[in-house]
């Protein structure tokens, strides 16, 4: 440390662990106090919390956790208890066996299954609004610096294999030097208003969504790739089956609920292989109330997400402006994702 | 003119030369067959198909056999609706052919589509505004038409051949009579009656829906300019007369040849003028197609079409479309004594037959190589070996479907005196 006092930027802190510790005891509260604060008993909210503590140091698991205090708990919290699915019950990689979360009073679901409860149970005061609902993106390629990082935080949301990329962004480069000019334009899907993609499917596996977007059934898609040829934006990619096999380490071990269905580990021959695929505006981050992962991710802040119906909306007002474009809009698809000059 | 058909069948000749025929058949299906095992077990990953390029040979196969049929039936409607004289001892030929040929149309689509097993979801969920699920509806459709066709068009000498025939060939022929035995004048004059209608309300159906439709299938992408022209569906229509003509041209002179079966020169002639004058009307449309697309400089146009006759792939627009489809058979044709010598007649079949194979690449290919926004990267494709092999299993059961019932059914009309 130098003698003219601390790094700027740096905190002062001490060289020791117990200092670290000493500032968060000063934060601490007394659980007791907290809890009498509560209409609910307070030794066992401490009962559950010590255990808690033994459940995330391994002593205690989670199964004995939950068996032990489950009849407790659903006589002290009722319905709030037995409504709520419980988090550590997860369909893909739960630490509570199939057993014992039968026998759970709670109910039972994914993270993602309980930020949609939510979502719903949100706007049942508000129906008249969700009807109105249209998804629409704006991308401002002003802004836009063409690191690609959506395509990425695309690739690691929506897990899509090799040759398989929902978002990319287009290098435009025009002019001949001294005056050149490079114009970086993303490209999701679309998601028309009058999409070629629906027109053309045989058996209605791609249709359009209330709230504008264009979805696919995985499971009724049968891969004849009409719609990759019918699509004015070559958004629609087709699933070979390919895998990143090796390529990094717990490959497959995370996947990713698309259209709301987690399918599980990636299996041979199973849906989506052999069908089309494309970007759904993260339509599982939606309905949980999250943007989508190339919008939450964008260092430039160039891409805007909302309801374009919604005149308050910040969407609404950036695709109305002068500096507002779409896509080959002679084509007349109409599309939802708007670009800023 | 008096052809005397010796023999119920249309012979391959006994012997060696019909064992050799069966035997490399059966290899080319073997062959074929490791290509089918790839399909199966690597998906679509076997194929050199991208999601630039989406569709590739099996869609350029699909389409071509179904130009293929198309053709070879209204051939078939020449003698049955149009009674054009002459015409009735290679209908049952051509509708056998426009059978066979739908059949191998339908297997490369259903090997083309990466679920195979989900193929019934075409029927379970229809979309009304999708062109492919109407035509895979025509299709069926087109299919039990031929059937019924060839069913009143043989029907008497299926009852013959019941009568007179031991073995397989007289009890399927039994078995195919459905039962209506009778070959009194008037149960004929109903057969002719039924073939008529069923050929008049096959041919809006072949030329609307089936191939016209096909094309349809194409021009309404509106995204891929190569191919979005009213014209489109027209020239698939003329190519497909030009190529199923030329099959049956072909098959009627190797046939006759194989079974030493007397010539019809008449008939050859007319065979001869009426695809030489296809084949001019087909190559006129395809130029003005050109002309128009390259006159537009519309950039998706001009690229298409630069593609397609300097691209990589020239040979099969210059030599195999243009030569083989065009030239070569034009001038074979060209006169009226080469069109009466079955040889002169049989090599142009033959070389549009293998030509019109190069503008079914032509139209399904190029288009999607340039890609639809400025800035994506350029598509490639050739076709892969497994979907080589496949493609030539798939033929070759094709051919092997049409031997077996050349062998088996009377496609020749036994014994009858033609003017």
């Amino acid at each position: 440390m130098s003698a003219d006092g601390p790094m700027p930027g740096v905190p002062e802190t001490g060289s020791d662990a117990e200092t670290y510790d000493a500032m968060v005891d000063v934060e601490a509260t007394d659980p007791r106090d907290e809890l009498a604060k509560t209409t609910y008993r307070t030794d066992l909210g401490v009962k559950m919390a010590e255990d808690a503590r033994k459940v995330s140091n391994g002593e205690l698991s989670s199964e004995a956790y939950w068996t032990k205090y489950d009849a407790e708990a659903a006589a002290e919290f009722g319905d709030a208890y037995r409504e709520t699915p419980n988090p550590a019950v997860d369909c893909a990689e739960g630490t509570i066996g199939d057993e014992t979360a039968e026998s759970l009073g709670c109910s039972v679901g994914t993270m993602a299954s309980i930020a949609e409860g939510l979502e719903e149970s949100d706007r049942k005061g508000e129906t008249d609004d969700e009807d109105d609902t249209r998804w629409g993106m704006v991308i401002d390629l002003q802004k836009c610096i063409g690191c690609e990082s959506c395509t990425v935080a695309c690739k690691a949301e929506n897990r899509t294999p090799p040759g398989v990329s929902y978002n990319v962004v287009l290098e435009r480069e025009e002019g001949e030097f001294p005056n050149v000019t490079r114009t970086n334009v993303p490209r999701p899907c679309m998601q028309c208003e009058n999409p070629p993609c629906v027109q053309v499917c045989p058996v209605s596996a791609t249709y359009k969504m209330d709230n504008g977007v264009v979805n696919i059934d995985y499971d009724r898609c049968i891969g004849c790739r009409y719609c990759m040829v019918a699509c004015p934006y070559d958004a629609r990619y087709f699933d070979f089956g390919e895998n990143y096999d090796g390529e990094f380490t717990e490959e497959g071990a995370v996947t990713s609920p698309e259209y709301g269905m987690d399918r599980g580990p990636r299996e041979d021959g199973e849906s989506p292989v052999g069908n089309v695929r494309k970007c759904n505006f993260c339509h599982h981050r939606l309905e949980r109330g999250e943007e989508p992962a190339c919008v939450e991710t964008c260092v430039g802040d160039a891409r805007y997400m909302g309801n374009l119906e919604d005149t308050d909306s910040e969407v609404n007002e950036l695709a109305s402006s002068s500096r507002a474009f779409q896509l080959k809009e002679k084509e007349g698809t109409d599309p939802n994702v708007y670009y800023l000059k | 003119m008096s052809t005397k058909t010796h023999t119920l069948t249309g012979r391959l000749g006994r012997g060696r030369l019909r064992i050799a025929w069966y035997v490399l058949l059966i290899g080319v299906m073997a062959v074929g067959s490791y290509g089918g095992y790839l399909r199966l077990t690597e998906g679509l990953q076997s194929t050199n198909l991208s999601s630039s390029v989406p569709w590739g040979a099996w869609i350029a196969f699909y389409i071509y056999f179904v130009g293929l049929s198309a053709g070879a039936f209204l051939v078939s409607t020449l003698s049955n609706v149009f009674e054009v004289e002459g015409m009735h001892e290679i209908e049952r030929e051509a509708l056998f052919v426009a059978i066979v040929s739908m059949i191998v149309a339908l297997t490369f689509v259903l090997i083309d589509i990466g679920r195979m097993e989900r193929l019934w979801h075409v029927f379970a969920w229809r979309q009304p505004l999708s062109v492919l699920s109407w035509e895979v509806h025509a299709y069926l459709l087109y299919i039990g038409v031929l059937a019924g066709e060839l069913y009143f068009s043989m029907r008497r000498d299926l009852v013959e051949t019941s009568d007179d025939a031991d073995g397989l060939t007289g009890r399927l022929a039994g078995l195919l009579t459905l039962g209506r035995t009778e070959t009194s004048d008037d149960a004929i004059e109903t057969d002719r009656t039924w073939l008529k209608r069923l050929g008049i309300l096959g041919i809006p159906l072949a030329i609307i829906f089936v191939h016209g439709g096909t094309g349809n299938l194409f021009a309404v992408a509106a995204a891929r300019e190569y191919w979005f022209s009213a014209l489109f569906p027209v020239i698939f229509i003329t190519s497909a007369v030009v190529s199923g003509m030329a099959l049956v041209a072909l098959l009627y002179v190797v046939r006759a040849r194989l079974s030493h079966r007397a010539l019809d020169p008449a008939l050859l002639e007319r065979m001869a003028t009426l695809l030489a004058g296809f084949i001019a009307l087909d190559a006129s449309l395809k130029v003005l197609e050109a002309f128009i697309g390259l006159y537009s400089l519309h950039p998706g146009e001009v690229q298409a079409w630069l593609t397609i006759m300097t691209g990589e792939m020239w040979w099969s627009f210059w030599i195999v479309m243009v030569g083989m489809g065009w030239i070569v058979p034009l001038v074979l044709l060209h006169r009226s004594e080469w069109r009466r010598k079955p040889t002169v007649v049989a090599a142009a079949g033959a070389s549009v037959v293998l030509g019109v194979v190069g503008t079914r690449f032509n139209i399904v290919v190029p288009a999607q190589l340039e890609p639809a926004l400025e800035g994506l990267s350029m598509g490639y494709y050739v076709p892969s070996t497994p979907e080589w092999l496949l493609s030539i299993g798939v033929i070759a059961f094709g051919v092997l479907l049409y031997t077996i019932g050349t062998e088996l059914l009377p496609l020749v009309p036994r014994g009858e005196d033609h003017d």
